[in-house]
C-alpha cells in the first residue's frame, strides 16, 4: 500500500472523527505553539542582545586598558611612558590587522553651556576614527577632520540629546556652526550625529511619524526634516524609555579633536596649589579590528607594538567583548534549551494522546483489520496505514500549532519589554513543526505494532 | 496436482489450559473449477478448516499445497500474499468498510496486491458490473440492502481473479429469497469456471452443490456427490 493512498486514508478517519480529532490533536497543538512561542522569545532576547551590542562597537572594538605590572618588572616598571598617543601612532604604522584606531582623552565632567542652559557631560578628545570605531554615524555637517587635529581647533561634533538640551527652542535642528562653551572655552558645533535608538523604536517612530496630523507636521521646525527624532518632540519622551539608557548615554556624546584636548585642558594640572604638568596620557585607547575571524592574530599584533612602546614592559592589556559575547550567546541558549525541553514535553503528553486514541480507535476498527488482512494486507500494511494516520494527525496538529503560536505571538509581544520582542523565524519554525511530525510517528508506532500483530482469524469474529 | 490438497491435516488449539482438537487428520483434494459446499454443524471443525483452506491459518501437522505451493509452514505474509493472489472470502456478515464506497471496497485487495490506480478502477468497475451493481458503484455499504451487500463482497473476492473463492455461510444473514439468488450467482460463476467453496449448517444450500463434504468432529465424514446434482438445481 502507498504512502501517498494511506495519508487519504487517515486523512478520511480524522474527518469522520472531527470532534474527537481535534481534541486530540489540541495537544500538539499547544505544544506546537509553545515550543515555536518559546524559541521565538529567546530569538528577541538574542536579538535584543545582539542590537545592544552593536551599538556599544560590535565585538570587533578592542580597547587597550592599564594593568598590574608582573613581579619581576615591578622595580623598573617607570621607564614605560603608559598610554599614549604614541602607542595609537604606533598601532597606525605597525599594525596593519586594525582597521581604526583612536587615542581618548576625556574631560569626565566638562560643562557645556549655550546661554542659559548648562549641564555636565563626558567630553572626549579623540581622533577621527572615534566615530567608526563606537559606530557612530554622522546625521548632519562633518565629523572631526585631521585639520581639525593639526590645527587644534575648537570645534566639536555632538551627540543629539545635546543639542535637544542646549537648542530646547529647536530640539530637532541642525545647529551647524553655532557656538557653545565646555568649561569655558568656545567651542563650534561642526556635526551632529545620529538619533541612537532601538530598531522596534524606530519602526513605532516611523510608523507614527506617517500617520502623523497635519498639526504635528507644522510643529516640526525647519530644516529637520531630513532626520527629525520624532520621540524627542515629545516632550520628556526619551527619559520614558525603558531601558534606554545606554541610548541615552551615546545620544549624549560630545567629541573634540585630541590635541585641542591637551591644549586646551590638559596643559595644566592643578593638584592643591601645584601644577604637575602637561597631563599626556591617554583615558583611553580604543582600536576596531578590521577581520575578526583573525581576532587572537590581531591582538598578538597589536600587543607587540605596543610591548615595544612601552618599552618591554607588560602594563597593559586587551578589553574584548569576545567572552561578553559568548556568555549572552551561552545564556541565550541555555533558555533556549530549558524552555525547549518543557515545550517538548507538552508536545510529549500530546503525542501520548495519539497513542490513546490511536489504541481506540484500532479497537473499534479490530474486524476491519480483519478484513484488510483477509483480502491480502500483511502486519507490514496495516502497520504503515496506523502510523501514517498518527502521523497525519501530527501534521494537522503542527499546523494548527504554527497558526495558534501567531496569537500566543501577539500577547507575547504585548508584554515582553519591547527590546526583546519575540521574532519568528523560520528555522524555528520548520523545527517546531518537525517535532510535532516526528511526535506523530513515535505516538502510532505501539498502536500500529499492536494492530499489525492481530491474529486475521480472531479480528475477523470480533464483534 | 489438484488445486489445494491436504495430507493427514491436524489442527489443535490451545484455549487457556485445555486443548482443543478442531481438526484430527482430514485428507481432501479439491479440483480447479470445482464447486463444493463443505457442511457440518458448530463445533464440527468446518470454519478451522475453511480457515485452513482459506489460507488464514496454518495446520498444526500434515501437509498443505494450493496451486502447488506447500503452504504448511509458511510464514504469515507469504499467507497474506497467497490470500491476496489466490482466494477470495465472501462472509456471513458481508464485512465491508463502512466508510468506503462500494467502488472503493472492490479496489480494497488490489491495493494490497500493488496494482496501479486507473488499473484498479477499471477492473473493479467490470467486477461490480459482474454482480449488476453500476448503478450503486458510489454508494456506501449503508445505503445498500443486504443482498446488495453480499453482492459488493462477491465482486470483491473475484476482483484479484483467485483461483478459489471461499463463502462462510453466504446466505446466513439474507431471507431465502436474496439468499436463492446469491446461490445462483455463485452457480453461475462455477459455470464460467470459477472455483467456489461454500461452508455451511444448511444442508439444502449443500444440496445445491454437486459435491458435498461432511464434517463432524474434526473428520470427514462424507465426500461425495450432494443430494441433488448441479443440472436439477
Amino acid at each position: 500500500m502507498n504512502l501517498w493512498l494511506g495519508f487519504l486514508v487517515g486523512l478520511k478517519e480524522i474527518w469522520a472523527h472531527k470532534f474527537r480529532s481535534f481534541l486530540t490533536m489540541l495537544g500538539v497543538i499547544l505544544g506546537v505553539a509553545s515550543l515555536l512561542s518559546m524559541f521565538s522569545l529567546t530569538a528577541g532576547i538574542a536579538k535584543g542582545m545582539r542590537e545592544y551590542m552593536g551599538q556599544i562597537g560590535g565585538i570587533e572594538r578592542v580597547s587597550v586598558i592599564g594593568q598590574d605590572v608582573p613581579p619581576e618588572q615591578e622595580g623598573y616598571f617607570e621607564i614605560s611612558p603608559g598610554r599614549t598617543v604614541a602607542d595609537a601612532e604606533a598601532i597606525v604604522r605597525s599594525a596593519p590587522l586594525v582597521s581604526h584606531v583612536t587615542p581618548v582623552s576625556q574631560l569626565p565632567s566638562g560643562t557645556l553651556q549655550r546661554g542659559n542652559q548648562a549641564f555636565r557631560a563626558e567630553v572626549n578628545g579623540c581622533w577621527p576614527d572615534y566615530v567608526p570605531i563606537n559606530k557612530h554615524t554622522i546625521a548632519a555637517g562633518r565629523g572631526l577632520s585631521e585639520l581639525d587635529l593639526e590645527l587644534g581647533l575648537r570645534v566639536c561634533v555632538v551627540g543629539r540629546l545635546v543639542v535637544q538640551r542646549l537648542f530646547p527652542e529647536r530640539p530637532n535642528g541642525n545647529p551647524i556652526g553655532e557656538m557653545i562653551k565646555i568649561n569655558d572655552r568656545p567651542f563650534k558645533i561642526v556635526g551632529v550625529f545620529d538619533f541612537y535608538e532601538r530598531e522596534a523604536d524606530k519602526r513605532k517612530r516611523e510608523l507614527a511619524q506617517k500617520n502623523a496630523t497635519p498639526r504635528q507636521k507644522a510643529n516640526g521646525p525647519p530644516g529637520s526634516r531630513s532626520k527629525p527624532p520624532g520621540s524627542v518632540m515629545r516632550s520628556g519622551g526619551f527619559s520614558s524609555f525603558r531601558g534606554g539608557s545606554m541610548f541615552d548615554r551615546k545620544n549624549l556624546t560630545v567629541v573634540i579633536p585630541l590635541t585641542t584636548m591637551f591644549y586646551e585642558f590638559k596643559s595644566a594640572n592643578v593638584v592643591g596649589k601645584e601644577d604637575q604638568g602637561p597631563q599626556y596620557k591617554l583615558d583611553q585607547l580604543t582600536f576596531q579590528i578590521a577581520d575578526t575571524e583573525r581576532f587572537d592574530e590581531t591582538l598578538d599584533q597589536v600587543r607587540s607594538v605596543i610591548q615595544t612602546t612601552h618599552r618591554g614592559i607588560s602594563d597593559f592589556d586587551f578589553d574584548t567583548r569576545l567572552e561578553w559575547a559568548d556568555a549572552i550567546e551561552q545564556s541565550v541558549r541555555n533558555t533556549r534549551m530549558s524552555g525547549g525541553i518543557i515545550a517538548g514535553i507538552s508536545l510529549l503528553v500530546g503525542g501520548i494522546g495519539i497513542t490513546n486514541i490511536m489504541l481506540a480507535s484500532i479497537t473499534e476498527r479490530i474486524r476491519e483489520i480483519g478484513v484488510r488482512r483477509a483480502v491480502g494486507a500483511k502486519g507490514r500494511d496495516i502497520f504503515v496505514q496506523i502510523v501514517v494516520e498518527s502521523t497525519v494527525i501530527g501534521i494537522i496538529g503542527g499546523l494548527l500549532g504554527l497558526v495558534a503560536s501567531l496569537g500566543i505571538m501577539q500577547i507575547l509581544i504585548a508584554i515582553s519589554p519591547e527590546s526583546n520582542a519575540p521574532v519568528v523565524e523560520l528555522g524555528n519554525v520548520l523545527i517546531s513543526f518537525g517535532f510535532a511530525v516526528i511526535i506523530g510517528v513515535i505516538s502510532g508506532i505501539y498502536p500500529a505494532l499492536s494492530a499489525s500483530r492481530l491474529d486475521p482469524i480472531e479480528a475477523l469474529r470480533y464483534g | 496436482m489438484a488445486l489445494i490438497e491436504l495430507r493427514d491435516v491436524i489442527k489443535r488449539y490451545r484455549v487457556g489450559e485445555q486443548e482443543i482438537l478442531a481438526l484430527n487428520g482430514i485428507t481432501l483434494d479439491i479440483e480447479q473449477g470445482e464447486y463444493a459446499a463443505i457442511i457440518g454443524p458448530s463445533g464440527s471443525g468446518k470454519s478451522t478448516l475453511m480457515h485452513l483452506l482459506g489460507c488464514l491459518d496454518t495446520p498444526t501437522s500434515g501437509t498443505m499445497h494450493v496451486d502447488g505451493i506447500d503452504v504448511s509452514r509458511a510464514s504469515k505474509n507469504r499467507l497474506a500474499e497467497l490470500r491476496n493472489q489466490k482466494i477470495g472470502f465472501v462472509f456471513q456478515s458481508f464485512n465491508l468498510l463502512p466508510k468506503m464506497t462500494v467502488l472503493q471496497n472492490v479496489e480494497l485487495p488490489m491495493i494490497y496486491a500493488g496494482v496501479s490506480g486507473s488499473e484498479r478502477t477499471q477492473r473493479a468497475r467490470e467486477a461490480i458490473e459482474r454482480v449488476e451493481l453500476s448503478n450503486r458503484m458510489k454508494n456506501t455499504p449503508l445505503q445498500l440492502s443486504g443482498g446488495q451487500m453480499q453482492r459488493v463482497a462477491i465482486a470483491r473476492a473475484l476482483v484479484n481473479r483467485p483461483k478459489i473463492i471461499f463463502a462462510d455461510e453466504p446466505t446466513g444473514n439474507l431471507d431465502s429469497k436474496t439468499g436463492a439468488n446469491i446461490l445462483e450467482l455463485f452457480r453461475e460463476l462455477s459455470v464460467q469456471g470459477s472455483t467456489i467453496v461454500i461452508v455451511t449448517h444448511d444442508a439444502k444450500i449443500a444440496a445445491q452443490t454437486p459435491r458435498r463434504i461432511e464434517i463432524r468432529d474434526g473428520l470427514i465424514t462424507h465426500d461425495g456427490a450432494g443430494l441433488l446434482t448441479a443440472s436439477d438445481s
